[in-house]
């Protein structure tokens, strides 16, 4: 024991060990003058004091091992015992640890994921100090101009830096190859302390109105489209076509500021207009797309600053007012505030969007490992009675009960460490495959790596379950009295009886958990189901859906509207094309575009009530999206430059503005931002559709000709239906494009898709926690199968009488029968009850339906009342098949 | 020199130690020794290795207390005496080993 001695060597000068040896010194002194006082000489004395004394050293040892590790050393005594008595019932602890194992690795999976996605603090110095700048309702997106008051205004943060997301593009033409990205400030690396491995990293000097491309990119980026070479600094990179110089390569530790998100490269925000050359994005008023951070002063808490910052309010608002609001817009502006909220784990919007998901899945295994500790303490349970007689035995001859409650628990607690470290496997296997399912299309990073609040989380659950399910088992199993025990030989019919009793206990609480975990499933699955059955307006199957940009062509206006109406010609005649439209957005596309509504004798009760929605569209685009028209005609060669402006709409809009289901030649007018209201004409009305997702109420649409925009849209989607797999006609759409110009950017995705993807928390939820209440009732149905089975042996010799007498055997099978009876009404009483309390923490994550939904709650309720009779069929058959004489001889 | 077999029985050690503490308080460690082996009449002899650890953990038990001092010959020395909790355990340990003195004679006569 290697160990063991060093430990000793540390603590030998230790004070307890200086006072024993004071006091053997004086011992040995003592005896050595006694010795002398009978003659011998002093030499002599000193030798046989020690001899009688026994080797000093050994001594030391055996004294101070006596003192301070008597404990440690029974302690080990009682692992060695408990590794012994494991591994004597092999496939009691192969079952054990695998069941727990995969219990708690189910726990550190989901708990590695909400650690990456929300615990876990920004790889940068001091975390702790940084801060988000919002404002007081807590949004928190900036303009620039805006962000540039902010910095030239404030004087509480020692740094400050703003960030915008942005993939850029890394092909030059043709598919597009997306890299995630920032636009950041001058002071984004130095406010966070992140260092460059290579070259350098942007500075308050890199960013001014009119400054070079130039970009830094992220270690992973270097090495995967580099290979790690130093020459890499220096040379150019394309991004959106237009050609960027790498100035450095950042700490690999740092993948920027947003959880979830791994930015590849930063480029400085100033280069935005490099990237869109006749943009005025840096200095519009309305263009919301910056998230500012910031880094408190060492002696300045939140509060302070937020104080400081909102008396500098008015003056950073009032310089930056947008022109194009209306006034009653503007005196809201004017009135902003601003305030700092603690980051140091930076800013996600994944973390509100999954973090109480994970919470609540969170939950949901915890209470999966509890059923899986009850079927452990069960088999626990039934050693304990096993070992009634060792255990008699030890308490006959001195051991105290709670010595033995601690060498049955640490058994326990080895078992659960063991079963910890299968979790630790298990859960980096599940996290990744979690993170997999929640990556739509591999935009999702987390960093999973094992930190010490994963481990310690996975300990800490295993060390609580072990304490869990092994002390009830422990104290029962050492509260027999020992002569009984010894007496009985462990055969003691009344035990067996009150060791049933805690089974069914157990079993009954298993019951009721897996039923709040099914009636919780079942709620999610329904909700899961009415989101993808839903009738969304349009027939999301067999749609390719490509997203075109022309940007880098460098086309006219009037040459890009050209190519795109010849494009979308040649997309109408490829083979397999069914129909084929062009529009801005497409529904549930993650794009949108609104704003209000005037019409003659309509007048909202709030200002929102007279919001729309809008789309532009080509000829054809409710025949390829298969969505109904109600009345009137779609566009056509009519709407042109120059003619009266049109518009569809649909339902929602009629019956709101007109008040009528079918408004044809009635008018509606739009303001646009900074320009003079437009007047439209409806000329036809179409079903509902669903704009940016599944679960919104139904909005007012408005639909316009693209052929009437005034200022044609840089991108453009295109939807092709076919009656074959819509990724098929990839291959041929993007040759077709790559001809027409090889600058052309497209992407391709299809309809079913974004459509699944705007699903995906809902679909994750309903599969996680439907393969979880499935893992619960076959863990329960488990524990029900082992007790009865228990039960029914114990029980042989009665049921042999009962035969022997005459009962028939369908009353024996009745009698057992009734006993799961029994137990499946009172768990699924109680699980009614507990699912009544619990499921409305899923509320939130519920669509069209409650979260007490009776029909769930009835239908879980029979799904496990069947399971079960169908687990207690089995043993109930064994009983009633019997044979009388043999149950018999055997007493 | 065979081994004399007058080494305590294992578990006899605190009876003797504490009845000892009883009559005589505030002994040290070498007092208790000698005067366990005088009074016994040099019938039982203290293991002297194992009686620290022994004082140690009867201290640590709460029936014996402890405090240096020095000796008539002026050494430095720690000196035990009997707390109440050890008056009780001297008490119950002395009935056990009535008992068990009087069930290992009966049996010794009679069997």
């Amino acid at each position: 024991m290697a160990w063991h001695n060093r430990l000793l060597r540390l603590l030998r000068h230790g004070p307890l060990w200086s006072e024993i040896e004071r006091e053997v010194s004086f011992h040995l002194a003592e005896r050595t003058d006694d010795l002398m006082a009978q003659g011998m000489s002093k030499h002599d004395a000193m030798r046989e004091a020690r001899r009688r004394f026994g080797n000093p050293t050994l001594r030391r040892e055996r004294t101070y091992r006596t003192e301070a590790l008597l404990w440690l050393e029974s302690v080990l005594a009682d692992v060695r015992y408990a590794a012994r008595s494991l591994r004597r019932s092999p496939g009691f602890a192969i079952v054990a640890i695998l069941s727990l194992g995969l219990g708690i690795g189910a726990n550190t999976a989901i708990f590695s994921l909400y650690n990456a996605l929300v615990l876990r603090t920004l790889p940068v110095e001091h975390p702790e100090e940084l801060v988000q700048v919002t404002f007081g309702d807590g949004r928190a997106v900036f303009t620039n101009p805006l962000w540039e008051e902010l910095r030239e205004q404030q004087d509480v943060l020692s740094g400050v830096f703003a960030f915008g997301n942005r993939s850029f593009n890394l092909a030059d033409g043709g598919e597009v190859r997306n890299v995630p990205g920032y636009w950041v400030s001058g002071d984004f690396f130095r406010t966070l302390g992140v260092l460059p491995v290579l070259g350098r990293v942007l500075d308050n000097g890199d960013d001014y109105r009119g400054c070079p491309a130039i970009v830094v990119v992220s270690y992973g980026f270097w090495q995967r489209e580099f290979g790690g070479t130093a020459d890499a600094v220096g040379s150019t990179l394309m991004l959106d076509g237009y050609p960027f110089e790498l100035i450095g390569v950042v700490n690999p530790a740092f993948s920027g500021v947003d959880a979830g998100r791994a930015t590849e490269v930063y480029a400085p925000v100033c280069a935005f207009t490099i990237v869109y050359p006749e943009s005025d994005q840096l200095d519009a008023r309305s263009s919301w797309f910056l998230h500012v951070l910031g880094r408190l002063e060492r002696s300045q808490n939140a509060k302070q600053a937020s104080v400081r910052l909102a008396a500098l309010s008015s003056g950073i608002f009032g310089a930056t007012v947008p022109q194009l609001w209306d006034r009653e817009g503007q005196d809201r502006y004017r009135g902003y505030t601003l305030a700092v909220r603690a980051a140091p784990n930076g800013v996600s919007y994944l973390r509100g969007e999954y973090g109480p998901a994970l919470l609540a899945l969170m939950g949901v295994v915890a209470v999966v490992l509890l059923i899986a500790c009850g079927n452990v303490a069960n088999l626990l349970l039934a050693r304990a009675t096993r070992r009634q007689h060792e255990v008699a035995i030890r308490r006959a001859i001195g051991s105290g009960r709670g010595r033995l409650v601690r060498l049955l628990v640490t058994e326990s607690l080895l078992l659960s460490l063991l079963s910890a470290i299968v979790a630790v496997v298990f859960a980096r296997w599940a996290s990744a495959f979690l993170v997999g399912m929640l990556s739509t299309s591999g935009n999702l990073w987390l960093d999973l790596g094992l930190d010490g609040r994963v481990l310690g989380f996975t300990l800490g659950v295993a060390t609580a379950t072990g304490v869990l399910f092994g002390l009830a088992p422990a104290w029962r199993a050492t509260g027999v009295a020992p002569q009984a025990a010894l007496r009985t030989a462990g055969r003691d019919v009344a035990d067996r009886c009150g060791r049933f009793a805690a089974g069914k206990l157990l079993v009954i609480g298993q019951l009721a958990m897996s039923l709040s975990l099914i009636v919780g499933a079942g709620l999610l699955i329904g909700t899961l189901t009415r989101l993808q059955t839903l009738d969304t307006g349009f027939n999301r199957d067999g749609v390719l859906l490509v997203r075109m940009d022309p940007h880098n062509a460098g086309y006219s206006t009037e040459e890009s509207s050209r190519t795109k109406q010849e494009i979308l010609e040649q997309l109408r005649a490829l083979p397999g094309v069914r129909s084929a439209s062009a529009s801005v957005i497409t529904p549930i596309g993650g794009s949108s575009w609104n704003n209000y509504v005037e019409v003659d004798g309509y007048t909202p009760l709030v200002q929102e009530d007279a919001l729309a929605w809008f789309n532009s569209t080509s000829d054809a685009y409710f025949e390829t999206l298969e969505t109904r028209l109600k009345a009137g005609r779609d566009f056509d060669s009519r709407d042109a430059q120059g003619s009266a402006l049109v518009a569809v709409i649909n339902e929602t809009m009629a019956r709101r503005f007109f008040a009528e289901p079918q408004p044809l030649g009635r008018h509606f007018s739009v303001k646009p931002p900074g320009g003079d209201p437009e007047t439209y004409e409806v000329i036809g009305v179409v079903a509902d559709t669903k704009y940016q997702s599944i679960d919104e109420e139904t909005s007012p649409i408005a639909y316009f000709p693209l052929s009437q925009e005034r200022e044609p849209w840089g991108t453009l989607r295109y939807q092709l239906r076919t009656d074959g797999a819509p990724t098929a006609l990839i291959p041929a759409v993007a040759n077709l494009i790559v001809e027409v110009h090889p600058r052309i950017s497209v992407r391709f995705s299809t309809l079913e898709d974004e459509v699944a993807a705007s699903l995906t928390r809902p679909r994750i939820l309903a599969l996680l926690s439907g393969f979880f209440g499935a893992v619960a009732l076959l863990l329960a149905m488990i524990g029900l199968y082992g007790t009865l089975s228990y039960r029914v042996t114990s029980r042989r010799n009665e049921i042999g009488l009962r035969l022997a007498l005459g009962a028939a055997r369908g009353r024996v099978l009745g009698m057992v029968l009734a006993e799961v009876g029994r137990l499946v009404l009172v768990g699924i009483a109680i699980g009614v009850v507990v699912a009544l309390a619990s499921t409305r923490l899923l509320s939130a994550f519920l669509f069209g339906m409650t979260a007490t939904d009776p029909r769930t709650l009835v239908l879980s309720a029979a799904v496990l009342g069947v399971v079960a009779v169908a687990a207690g069929a089995l043993p109930a058959w064994r009983a009633a098949r019997l044979d009388p004489m043999e149950a018999l001889r055997e007493e | 020199m065979a081994k004399q077999k007058n080494d305590i029985l294992q578990g006899t050690l605190a009876l003797l130690v504490l009845r000892t503490l009883e009559a005589r308080p505030r002994l040290h460690g070498y007092a208790l020794t000698s005067h366990i082996q005088t009074v016994s009449d040099d019938l039982l002899r203290v293991e002297e290795g194992s009686l620290y650890p022994a004082l140690h953990r009867m201290e640590q038990a709460g029936w014996l207390r402890s405090e240096w001092g020095t000796t008539e010959k002026n050494r430095e020395a720690r000196f035990y005496s009997l707390t109440a909790a050890g008056k009780k355990q001297l008490h119950q340990e002395r009935e056990s080993w009535e008992r068990l003195t009087k069930g290992v004679n009966r049996v010794l006569r009679n069997a």
